[in-house]
């Protein structure tokens, strides 16, 4: 489902990550471990399609995705890919209802409502549906930014540091969510994070930096 | 969720913004649309008025003033010419038609013309009701000073000596016209002109009683029986010394020219206040686009594309154009029609703004083409969000 092979990013002079082999089947949790600057979020971002590879080879559900580029790979990224990023980064000047609309919409996909009422129902964001963004908690835009990574039913689940300022028992409950949503939509997980409390729910786990 | 609807939502989020930009944008068109609907209107009604007068002929003076009092009504007259002169030049064979105008007096502000029924004919008069003028003395009103003043046939009504304001001192109250008929609105300055006989001007004035010989009237309308009259008979009527010649086309155009330097001016001024909310639109979505580097990028992390970006931001400009063009063009044909109403007392045909003229579409492309080129800028910036880059430092 997922492999890399010789992979190099850099910056000019600087190498922001350097992974010689990573493989994931189609369904397998994986938990990218390692101190911060060792490269996590490019690996995500490379997965996602954002960045390109400076040398290596990255194959994503069947597609070659150093080889792809422009406005298909970003079709591709929409339709395949869910990304939770750190900061969430929900659009402030929609409703979270909107917020969960806008990931078909510019995936080219029909628009789908009902999925988007009953995720919402089933993270307990249903009253809050028509909220904006900052009338919400932490813990609630977390769960409004995966059920519109999961929107599209992604083959990848993707989420940057999820657990960070999190006390033990949101940490669980994060976790727990991006597991059972990644299972609800047969999605691979690969969630990066510097966080030792996370190990414990990943067999899997990709060490980087070390 | 759609673009535009996307675009409306950012719109949405800054309202004052948005709403400065609009407001700016709608003055600038407001103020070329006034101008155009008031410049049209009042150059068609000119055209109008002086349709089919080759040239007209009166006392020694200004020929702007001879036109603008004799065609057009709106100034007084430099002084009166012979009847006898009048007559000669009337039985001119390179003169087809002639239509003599006798002013002096007026009632409640409108003009009382002494004339022949041609002059009538000229502008396609109707009567709405009565008849015209047969005997001195016998008063036909134009369409709109029956309805300004209320006055039917039958009625009696005073001349006050004078163009212009109503003056109680000088009413000619021992000579009252009697009003026997009511022209049908034309669209022209005979609307709000009062008709009556040539000699109902002589009596009033108590010449009435001499001979001819004696006589004057103030102006004659001529129309050329030739096109080749037009080098030889002002000339000729020039050489005369109690005579004037003008030509109501030259004289038109040579006063549009020196109205058209203001027109320009405030036309230039509309452009500036269009250009200044385009500037203003620029700067509010390059503003903006900074707040929203997160959520661009966001889009394209959901699968947008470069152009859908680009599209968006245009859209932005698109919207704020076109929010200030509809509501522009409302406020320049509201002020047309209240311009209208408040110089309605004193202009000879009110100016409307319920006139839409196919110009105004140049207005509409060119604001909106003001607004698109505003958004361009950011719009192309947006474009190339760094995605991941804006991702990572969230």
């Amino acid at each position: 489902m997922l492999s890399l092979r010789g992979v190099r990013k850099r910056y000019g002079e600087r190498e922001a990550l350097a992974l010689e082999r990573f493989e994931a089947a189609a369904g397998e949790h994986w938990l990218v471990l390692g101190p911060s600057g060792c490269g996590k979020t490019t690996l995500l971002h490379l997965l996602a399609g954002l960045l390109s590879p400076s040398e290596g080879e990255i194959e994503v559900a069947g597609e070659r995705l150093d080889r792809m580029n422009g406005a298909r790979l970003d079709r591709w990224r929409g339709r395949t890919v869910g990304l939770v990023p750190q900061k969430l980064h929900l659009v402030p000047s929609l409703t979270v209802e909107q917020n969960l609309l806008l990931a078909p919409y510019l995936a080219g996909l029909a628009p789908e409502p009902a999925r988007a009422r009953a995720l919402l129902a089933d993270l307990g964001l249903a009253a809050k549906a028509r909220a904006r963004p900052a009338e919400l908690s932490h813990g609630e835009q977390q769960r409004a930014a995966v059920a519109r990574a999961v929107m599209n039913r992604p083959k990848l689940l993707l989420a940057d540091e999820p657990t960070s300022n999190l006390d033990d028992a949101a940490c669980e409950a994060a976790l727990a969510l991006l597991q059972s949503q990644a299972n609800a939509c047969g999605a691979t997980l690969v969630v990066a994070s510097h966080d030792r409390r996370a190990a414990a729910r990943f067999d899997r786990q990709l060490r980087l930096g070390e | 969720m759609t673009l535009a609807g996307l675009s409306a939502a950012y719109l949405r989020a800054r309202p004052l913004a948005a709403a400065l930009n609009v407001v700016l944008l709608a003055l600038g068109v407001a103020t070329v649309t006034v101008l155009l609907l008031a410049s049209r209107q009042i150059e068609s009604r000119m055209l109008r008025d002086a349709e089919g007068i080759d040239l007209v002929v009166g006392a020694k003076g200004s020929p702007m003033q001879l036109v603008l009092s004799a065609v057009f009504h709106v100034d007084v007259p430099a002084g009166n010419i012979p009847l006898e002169e009048a007559k000669k030049l009337a039985a001119h064979r390179a003169v087809k038609k002639a239509i003599p105008l006798a002013l002096g007096d007026s009632f409640r502000g409108f003009r009382i013309v002494g004339t022949t029924h041609d002059y009538a004919a000229h502008y396609g008069a109707r009567l709405a009701a009565g008849r015209l003028w047969e005997a001195p003395m016998q008063a036909v009103l134009g369409a709109e000073v029956a309805r300004a003043t209320g006055v039917a046939p039958g009625a009696r009504i005073l001349g006050a000596h004078g163009i212009g304001a109503q003056d109680t001192e000088h009413l000619h109250d021992e000579s009252p016209y009697v009003v026997v008929g009511v022209l049908e609105p034309t669209g022209t300055v005979l609307d709000r002109l009062v008709l009556t006989a040539v000699e109902s001007v002589w009596e009033v004035h108590g010449t009435g009683g001499e001979p001819e010989d004696y006589q004057e009237i103030t102006a004659l309308l001529v129309r050329y029986a030739t096109p080749l009259a037009a080098a030889t008979l002002p000339r000729e009527v020039n050489a005369n010394p109690a005579l004037q010649a003008a030509s109501p086309a030259y004289e038109s155009a040579r006063l549009f020219r020196m109205i058209g330097a203001g027109v320009e001016v405030l036309r230039a001024f509309g452009v500036v206040l269009i250009l200044a909310a385009g500037l203003s639109v620029f700067i509010a979505l390059t503003q903006a686009l900074e707040e929203r580097r997160y959520d661009l990028a966001i889009m394209r992390m959901l699968g947008a594309g470069r152009g859908r970006l680009f599209a968006l931001l245009v859209l932005e400009g698109f919207l704020l154009a076109a929010g200030g063009v509809v509501l522009g063009l409302a406020l320049g044909h509201a002020a047309t029609e209240a311009l209208g109403m408040l110089l309605q007392a004193r202009q000879q045909g009110r100016l409307t703004g319920l006139l839409w003229l196919p110009e105004e579409l140049w207005i509409v492309a060119g604001a909106l083409a003001v607004g698109l080129a505003a958004a361009l800028a950011p719009a192309l910036r947006a474009m190339r969000t760094e995605v991941a880059h804006a991702l990572a430092e969230g």
